[in-house]
């Protein structure tokens, strides 16, 4: 018998698969979270692979300053999740695997991204409706 | 560096049209073209492959909005383009991918740009200090 779950039912888990600053794949999960969200949906986010470094403490809210645009504040991926998980609170939220934070060393999440094992991730799929695997590692 | 070598040009070429346009923003390869030219004394950057769409004027697509902000910031590369071109850096693009790119694509580059046909640049790689690809 599956013992009992406390990870909140979801709509929709996006699984983040693919690394950033390789494509627009992590353009395309923002961009299709928001659209869920706004259109009332529960949206959850497991981040696997390189996807751990998006959320990460040491990055600060903005990106290193541009030498061509020194005034321009660039915001972080860090801030940019922090600001989904408040303006969707309760409705979106953002995982971050263990094993593959470890991995590479990615071990200081901003506390609003919680650490899962992999072992259960499983629960987190049986908590969504449906599960959309983004990326390959 | 050698003395014959200074005051030459680096050939920085780009194929690989690339954004992550959120987690990138301005810190893409057109940019580190930037502080290459800056602190190499001097840089070329050719554009090849789909990356000759970098030089072609496109409509401008919508801003993302992330929660509650709208993230006026992601990378336009045209705008990255420009930023080299003040700064003196020299652009080229080949020309037989900037046909392969579209039928419109000649008559929408970007001012400053200069086509150079297929190959012929390796002929002037001699006369740069260094070429890498970027």
């Amino acid at each position: 018998m599956a013992r009992p779950t406390t990870v909140p039912r979801s709509d929709v888990l996006l699984t983040v698969m693919g690394a950033p600053y390789e494509n627009d794949l992590l353009t395309s999960v923002l961009r299709l979270s928001q659209a869920m969200l706004e259109g009332g949906a529960t949206v959850q986010i497991w981040a696997c692979g390189y996807a751990t470094m998006l959320t990460q403490r040491g990055l600060g809210d903005s990106k290193p300053r541009n030498l061509a645009a020194w005034e321009v504040d660039h915001p972080s991926t860090s801030l940019l999740v922090r600001e989904m998980l408040l303006a969707f609170p309760d409705r979106l939220r953002w995982y971050a695997c263990r094993f593959c934070s470890d991995d590479r060393g990615a071990v200081d999440h901003i506390p609003e991204v919680p650490v899962r094992a992999p072992a259960r991730f499983a629960e987190h799929v049986a908590a969504a409706d449906k599960t959309l695997y983004l990326g390959v590692m | 560096m050698t003395v014959a070598e200074e005051g030459r040009r680096a050939l920085a070429i780009v194929e690989r049209a690339y954004r992550g346009a959120v987690e990138t923003q301005f810190s893409d390869g057109l940019y580190c073209a930037y502080l290459f030219h800056r602190h190499l004394g001097g840089l070329d950057v050719l554009l090849r492959g789909p990356a000759v769409g970098y030089a072609v004027r496109a409509a401008r697509t919508p801003v993302p909005r992330l929660g509650k902000r709208e993230l006026t910031t992601v990378n336009t590369p045209g705008d990255g383009l420009n930023v080299l071109l003040e700064a003196g850096v020299g652009v080229w693009i080949e020309e037989q991918d900037l046909r392969a790119y579209g039928p419109d694509a000649e008559s929408g580059l970007l001012p400053g740009v200069r086509t150079v046909p297929a190959g012929a640049m390796a002929a002037r790689w001699p006369g740069y200090r260094a070429v890498f690809y970027l």
